[in-house]
This record gives structure tokens, sequence and C-alpha cells, in this order.
């Protein structure tokens, strides 16, 4: 096995390179064409270069605004949604009373096809269903979490945060193989608290770990939340719970303007992008490396 | 490790120059062949829809046994956008369901004109307007799609209310919803999440709200968003929810089919309903039992108006323009509305198929109905919208039900979407 | 130190609570899969007074779900084996490897992470056409592995990272090659993230649904969760079926994580007392 030192410098591209070209070839030239695509027009002008028209068309149009909008609110909760499996996955580490079993059954609503799991919430969260029944019995006024247009986005995030966090805590419980378990047994000596020892050993040692949860986590509230959006609102109520993926499935297929969906998903790629980069910056910043 | 390595960048490599030379083609290749043909729909993976395709591809069978034909059943919500990816590289099914209406005119470039092969069916079928486009048809219907008013002959009873005699007019329906009321049941099932709600109401009510001659026109295209009588369609929308006709969360309850199921359960007295598919005479009949099921008129608002069913071609198969022989393409078009299949069809899936001919008197009486009133039908008023406008509808419609917009704010923009494509 | 096990004792409280809202779902699916579609219009939380296997045997028999099910294991297989290879490899050199370019190659991967497969469906099904690897096996590979390699790359980076590099110094003074470095060190150090992403990989390609309707247009070569997707029609009420459906796809996944979360844990073990 061993290579002359000239197969040694260039060890580092061969293992890199089947990667690179797959992601180059399959991902970032189509990504190319559809951008290309994008400056075209739809229906009639079909194949005619547009310029910046579907650009246009979309600053116009107030459903696409609150799809912005709501990628505004999604980047807030953010640290939400990465604090929880991040808090379960420190608990179920330090060995809270049952973690084999919790580590077990966090991971059942990622396995389950959002379809189904919508329609579950669907049912539970019914003007006349359960959970309304519950405020009733406690004299809280019934809410009604999906026809209420303030109301049904936080729902809707909810309910994904709550399907998918099971993957994050994955992540989570492999980043931990890399703590140094001395610190902690240390702190635990000096009598540090619970959210001493969060702070101040698993944060920093987990920075890594954290930046790529948030990241992913964006990727995925950004890019497949359309299974839970098409059964619990349908971009409802009065368009209040559009995402930029929702509105592209609304141009592409229900209304047939391909070129202005592929307008729409080139803005959500360069919002990914640069809001993506952002945190791997601020979270590297707030580790302390590099 | 090393050679592993070196064999996916090989592999990568050659895959990447394959891709690069040719990625922007002309896109007429085709996808289809002679001696098979394939059929994209939604319908065909459902176990009811069975007998419908086994009778279809034995009719072709027939007419061509050295074709085969396969058939796959696609998710209906990622149907369209298929498509779109079909049609735009060219390459895609020989054959393809449709709904009718601007579902299939905004593609019709994608398809052939079939008046030519299916001349001897025009008589037979009913439904064909919803799938032509300039003078041309592109695709044959299956079923008919409409929005009866059903309505629950056991919760009359209860209201002490006569089964046999709704309401004619908007002021004795109002009258009765009230005693609907009083014994503790919605007047109105009402599933308005989709949007699709306001859209059934216009239609199955319209024709007691428009003149014929604003019907007409409206169906014509010359829509006159400042009629009275349009902005009529929307105060009683309005009214009706403000009321408390409707059930309670209309805008977070799903028309398919939690509006249905509160019908069917007996929670509420009305339901605008489906002719085929779903929430039909068929799902109703098998929970209120089919002497309980009643189909009435639309109620007079506008004195003068003759209330009329509103209906238009349901679903439809169309033939690809890339098929290599569109006449043996249509042939299998013509199999699938064959006068047998659709017997099958509306036996077993419960649909009011596009074949006048067959025989109903089975279904039971609200079925009945729907078939006597065909007659006077007339197209639906939503299915003359736009996909763009139904979609604003849909919003605005939650808007109105919700008090966060007038009536004069609603019908201002609908008028501005309509008349801007 | 009493102080945390307080906290622990509870912690438990919240947890076990958010369990039994973990495992309602999944209960829930059961259960219904058990009714009939009249039993479910009629009452959907109601438990079914009969063990009903109608409904998973007709989900099952209906479109030749056995076909599926085995081109779904084929796939996401084949998927995870090559993700988790081309992820650690690219993963370890430019976590620990110094050479020109590689914070832009970094980069090039990660941008690949923010593109929605949406905008790139179309130009994508037709560079797959053009090779013909449309419809094939090796063509949904690919597809499956470069939707999910930026994701393995960037997980495999940051993983790799947190290695020391006297660990690798000392395994190229022995004499070893970086190949022989990569095999004999960062696989079986790498471990624990290889076993956490693959369960991920493995899940987002079984359940995916999108691209494998594009890339696998003809009927045989339908994946499980495709078939499963299509139980529902424009408006169907058999959710009983489709339940069933879920199910049916949900317990090779749910098998296969149970297991390996097992591993998993123990590499977690293996790695904290390493220090």
């Amino acid at each position: 096995m061993r290579g002359g030192s000239r197969a040694e410098r260039f060890a580092p591209y061969v293992l890199v390179a089947p990667a690179i070209l797959i992601i180059v070839v399959l991902r970032l030239y189509p990504l190319l064409l559809g951008v290309n695509f994008s400056f075209t027009g739809d229906g009639e002008r079909n194949g005619q270069t547009v310029g910046l028209d579907n650009y246009l068309e979309l600053i116009d149009d107030p459903l696409f605004r609150t799809a912005l909008g709501n990628v505004g609110l999604l980047v807030l909760l953010l640290p939400v949604a990465v604090a929880i499996p991040g808090l379960l996955a420190t608990f179920i580490y330090l060995k809270v009373p049952g973690h084999r079993f919790y580590r077990s059954v966090y991971f059942f609503p990622a396995v389950l096809s959002p379809v189904i799991v919508g329609a579950i919430f669907n049912l539970l969260l019914a003007f006349d269903g359960p959970v309304n029944a519950v405020f009733g019995a406690v004299g809280i006024s019934p809410v009604d979490w999906l026809g209420n247009p303030d109301v049904a986005m936080f729902v809707v995030v909810g309910v994904h945060i709550w399907a998918t966090f099971g993957m994050a805590l994955v992540v989570f419980l492999a980043g931990f193989a890399t703590l140094d378990a001395a610190l902690l047994d240390a702190a635990r000596v000096d009598g540090a608290s619970l959210p001493q020892v969060i702070r101040h050993v698993i944060v920093p040692g987990l920075s890594r770990t954290i930046a790529f949860v948030a990241v992913t986590t964006m990727v995925g509230m950004l890019t497949s939340m359309f299974g839970l959006l098409y059964v619990m609102t349908s971009g409802g109520p009065e368009g209040s719970t559009y995402l930029p993926e929702y509105y592209i499935w609304i141009q592409q297929g229900q209304m047939n303007r391909p070129a202005l969906a592929s307008a729409a998903s080139t803005v959500l790629f360069v919002i990914m992008l640069v809001v993506g980069l952002l945190q791997v910056k601020l979270l590297r910043r707030a580790g302390g490396e590099d | 490790m090393k050679q592993r390595a070196l064999w996916s960048a090989v592999l990568v490599v050659g895959l990447a120059t394959a891709g690069c030379g040719s990625a922007s083609d002309t896109g007429s290749s085709s996808g289809g062949s002679t001696d098979k043909l394939v059929v994209w729909d939604w319908k065909s993976g459902e176990p009811s829809a069975a007998p419908y395709i086994e009778k279809a591809k034995a009719d072709f069978a027939t007419k061509h046994p050295d074709v085969t034909v396969e058939f796959v059943a696609q998710p209906f919500d990622q149907y369209y956008t298929l498509l779109g990816a079909a049609i735009q590289s060219g390459k895609g099914p020989d054959v393809m369901l449709f709904n009718g209406g601007g579902q299939i005119r905004d593609r019709v470039d994608a398809l052939v004109p079939l008046d030519e092969y299916v001349a001897e069916d025009k008589q037979r079928l009913a439904g064909w307007d919803a799938f032509s486009k300039d003078g041309k048809v592109y695709a044959s219907p299956v079923t008919l799609q409409g929005h009866p008013i059903y309505y629950n002959k056991a919760l009359y009873e209860k209201a002490g209310l006569d089964p046999a005699s709704p309401a004619t007019t908007w002021d004795k329906f109002l009258a009765d919803c009230a005693a609907i009321g009083k014994a503790g049941a919605k007047c109105f099932a009402l599933g308005n999440k989709e949007g699709a709600g306001i859209q059934f109401w216009m239609s199955a009510l319209g024709s007691g709200i428009l003149t014929a001659q604003e019907y007409d026109d409206w169906i014509a295209g010359k829509r006159d968003w400042n009629s009275p009588n349009v902005k009529r369609i929307f105060e009683l929308w309005k009214e009706a929810g403000d009321a408390g006709l409707n059930n309670e969360g209309a805008n977070s309850t799903a028309m398919f089919n939690d509006s249905f199921a509160l019908f069917q359960s007996g929670k509420a007295a009305h339901v605008i309903g489906l002719m085929s598919d779903v929430g039909h005479w068929k799902d109703f009949n098998e929970f209120l039992t089919p002497e309980k099921l009643g189909v009435m008129n639309a109620p007079v608002v506008t004195a003068g108006t003759t209330p009329s069913l509103a209906y238009d071609g349901g679903i439809g198969y169309g033939v690809a323009k890339w098929t290599k022989d569109p006449k043996v393409a249509a042939d299998l078009v013509r199999s699938l509305t064959s006068t047998g299949a659709l017997q099958a069809f509306y036996a077993d899936a419960g649909a009011i198929a596009a074949d006048t001919t067959i025989d109903v008197s089975q279904a039971g009486p609200a079925a009945a109905t729907i078939v006597a009133a065909l007659q006077s039908g007339k197209p639906a008023l939503h299915v003359a919208l736009s996909s763009k406008t139904l979609d604003l509808m849909g919003r605005v419609s939650q808007q109105l039900l919700s008090g966060s917009i007038s009536v004069d704010e609603a019908v201002k923009q609908l008028a501005a979407s309509d008349q801007a494509g | 130190m009493s102080r945390i096990r307080l906290s622990r004792w509870l912690l438990a409280i919240p947890m076990s609570l958010l369990a039994l809202a973990t495992i309602y779902p999944l209960l829930f699916t059961v259960n219904v899969a058990m009714k009939t579609r009249r039993d479910y219009i009629l009452d959907r939380f109601s438990l079914t007074d009969t063990l009903r296997w109608d409904n998973i045997s007709a989900a099952w028999n209906s479109v030749g779900m056995d076909r599926y099910f085995l081109n779904s294991l084929i796939v996401v297989t084949s998927s995870v084996v090559l993700l988790l290879l081309l992820g650690s490899m690219a993963g370890f050199a430019l976590s620990q490897l110094r050479f020109r370019g590689s914070s832009a190659l970094f980069l090039g991967c990660l941008a690949g992470l923010f593109v929605p497969f949406q905008v790139i469906m179309v130009p994508l099904a037709r560079i797959m056409a053009d090779t013909a690897l449309i419809d094939t096996y090796p063509g949904l590979v690919l597809v499956f592995v470069a939707q999910f390699l930026p994701f393995t790359v960037f997980l495999m980076t940051s993983y790799y990272k947190t290695i020391p590099r006297e660990v690798i110094d000392a395994a190229r003074i022995d004499g070893n090659s970086v190949y022989g470095v990569y095999r004999r060190i960062m696989l079986p150090l790498g471990t624990p993230a290889l076993l956490s992403v693959g369960i991920l990989n493995a899940l987002f390609c079984w359940n995916d649904v999108l691209m494998s309707l594009v890339m696998m247009p003809s009927a045989d070569h339908r994946t499980l969760m495709v078939g499963v997707t299509s139980l529902r029609g424009q408006y169907s009420d058999d959710i009983p079926t489709f339940a069933s459906g879920v199910l049916i796809a949900a317990l090779p996944v749910l098998v296969v994580y149970l297991f390996l979360q097992r591993q998993i844990a123990d590499g977690v073990a293996a790695g904290s007392t390493k220090g």
C-alpha cells in the first residue's frame, strides 16, 4: 500500500474527486441549467428569453412575499429546532433514567410518512378535536389551530420539529462520541450544575455538531415541509403558511409555470446559501475555532 | 481502496462527459413505441378502479392484440409536476389522464387533437367542453363532475321539516336551517381548508343567483364582476358563515374528506358534494342509506332564475403528441371510454360516467335525481375561471369567513385577477 | 453531583411525556390500519374492536409491492454504501490533509447542500435520459448519492476534524500510506458517525418519493414509498389501506434503526472513554 511521494501528493485529490465530481455534475451543473431556464418564459413565451421578467413577477406576488416572510420566521425559530434535540441528546448522554428507551422511541416519528403525521395532527388539532376538548375542560376557549392565520404557521413548524427531531438526535449522539469524558467528570467533581455543564463543557465541545445540525435543520425546514403543508394547511389559511417550496410546487404543477418556478427555486437556493454560510461562520466563531 | 476510489472517479468522469454533451436537446425524441403504450393516471392504483381497467384493457386487446398497455398510477399530489417534467423533456406517457378545465387547457400544446378519432363517441358521451380548447377536443371524458346539494332526510324529519319538499327559495332555506339548528345539527358541512368550499358554493348556488343571461355570459368569458348578482354570491357566502350555518372551523376543515365525514355522520344536514370520485351519492348512500339521502335544487335567491345542476366533464384521457401512432393511442382512449368500461367505473368506483346510456336505476334515488338533472344542467361557474383566479378565490374566501376582508374588496381582487389572465 | 442526580430524575418526567407523544402516532397508525374505512370515517380515535389484517394484505397485494420492496432494498443499500464510502473519503481528506484548494472544494460540497431538488429536477431528468441512466438502478443510485452526498461529506468532515492530528501522524510514522491511514484509522474511528449518517441516509432514500418518481418512470421499477404514496388517489378517503402501506414501509427502517442505535451507543461509549 505504500505509494511514492508523487502518489502521496495526489492522494487528497483522489479521495475528494469522486464526491466532488458527482456533486458538480449532478447538482451544480443542473442548477446552472435551471437558473438559465428561469430567464425564459412560460406558456406562449415558452423558450424565449425574457430577462428578469420572472423575478419581477415574483417580487410583485404577495404570496411569494409571504413565503419569504415565513422563511424569516423559520430562521428565527431555528435555535429552538436545534436546541430541542441538543438538550434531549445531552440528557440521554447523561443517562437520565430510561435513556435507552427514549433513544429508541424518539426516532419513531421520523419513519412515518409526513402524510400520516399530517393526518394525525389534523385530527388532534381539529376545531372540535381532542386538544380543544382539553382546553375546554380547563376553561380555555378553543383555538382554530390550523384555521387562524396567526397561529397556523407555528403549528406546522412545531409538528415538523416534532416529526424530525429524532434525526438531529442521532447526529448529536454521534457528536457526543467526540466529547472528552474527562472534562465532564472534572466538571462534576467540581460540583457544576447541569446548566453550567451544558454551557461550559458540552456546547464548546460540540460546536461543530451544533453547526452541522443548524445548517441541515434549516435545509430540512426549507426543502422538506411540502408533505406536511400539503396535508395540514394547503398553504392556507389565507395563504399564511406558504413557503418557497410550496410556492414552487403550485407554480410548477398546478399553474403550469415551470420557468417561474425555476426563478423561485433560484431565489430559494440563494437564500439557503447565504443563511447557511452565515450560520457556519457565526457558529464557528462562537465555538472559538479557525 | 485506492483502486476502488479510482474506479468511482472513472465512472463519474465517464458519466460527466456523457452528460455534458447533450443536456440541452430539442426534446423531440419519443418515449413511446408502437408495440407498447404507457398510460399515466392517478386512478388505476385504487382497488375500486380495477374492474374498469380490466374491461378497458380487454376491449383494447380485441382491436390491437399485439400492443401491450402499461398503466402507471401516479400519486395525485405530484401528478401535474411529473407531467410538466415529462412535457418539458418531450419524453413521457402515450396516454394521460386529466382533470377537465384549466389543467388540460394549459397543456394542450403537448396533446393531439382527438376530433377525427373520436367522432363516433361524440353523441354517446357528455362533458366534452371541459376537455376542449379553441374548438378542438383534446381528451375523451370518463366521468362527469358536478356539485349537487345533498341533504339528510333523517335530520329534516328530526327538525320537523318535510323531507320530500326541501326549500325552493333562499328565505325558506334559512328558515329550515334555523329549525335544523334547533334540532342540534349544523346546516352546512363546509370544508374550506383547500379553498375549494367557495368553488362548490359558487357553482352549486350560482344558477339561483345569476340570471340566465349572466350565467351564459360568465361561461362564455364575458364576466361582469360589477354585477350585483355576482357580488351576491360572495355576500351569501359571508352571511352563511356569520350566521353560523357552517360547522365551526370551516377554514381548517378539509373538504376531502373531513367535511364529507361530518355530513356522513349526521352532524350537518346539507353538503355541497360531488357526483364522482368521492363525497358523492355512493358514499352518502353507504352511511345515510339511500332512502334518507336527498338531492335538492339550488334555492332561488334572485327572483326569476331557474336553478339547474352545475356539471362538466370530470376526468378524461388525452393522447400525447410524441406518441408513435396517435391512431393506436386514440383507440386506447376509446376503449377507456367504452360503454362496458364506464359501466364498471360507475358501478365500482361510484361515478356518474360520461356515457349517458348507462342505466343507473340501481344506484338509489339520489343518483337518479342527479342523472335526471343532467338534461337541463349547465357548466359549473368556477370551472370557467383560470387556475390562478381559483387559487386567489380560495384565499379571499377564507378571509371573508374570518372577517379580514370586505365583500367589495374580495370581488375587486378577483375581478383584477380574472381580467389579467 | 447530587444536584445533577436530582435534576436527572426531574428531567425524566418531561422526557417520558415526549416519549409518549412519539409512540402515540405509531400506535394510532397501527390502530387505523386495523380498521375498516367505514369505522375510520365514523370514529377516528376509538380503538379498533377487531384485529383485521385485510388492509395490510390489501396494501401489500395491491400492485406488486413485493417487487417495489426489492427495488427499494437494492437502490437504498447501494446508495448508502456508496455515500458512506465517498463521504468518508472526502471527509478524511478535507478535514485532515493539507492540500491546495481544499477549502474551495469543501465550499463546493457545501453549496450542493443548498440546491433544492425542484430546481434541478427537469435538467437532471434530461441528463439522465441522455445518458440512458433514467429508469435504471444505477441512475437512481447516482441521483440519491448526489442528493445526500453534500450532507454526508459535511458531517464526516466535521466529525473527522475532532480527531487529533497526532493520531494520524503516529500512523504515518508507522509506515502507513494516506490510503492506509484512511482504511486502518479513519474508517474504524469514524464508526459512530458512519453509522449515524448511514441510518439517516437510509431513511432519506427509503422515504423519498419525488426523486424516485422522476427517475424511475416505469411501473415495475418503482420504489416502495412511491407504491405506498400511489395508494392515495386524488380524493381517496381509504386511510386504513394507506396507513397499512405506511406501516409496511416504516417497519424495515424501524428495525434497522433499533438494531443500529445500539451500535451507535456503543460507539459513543467507546469514543467517550478514549479521552
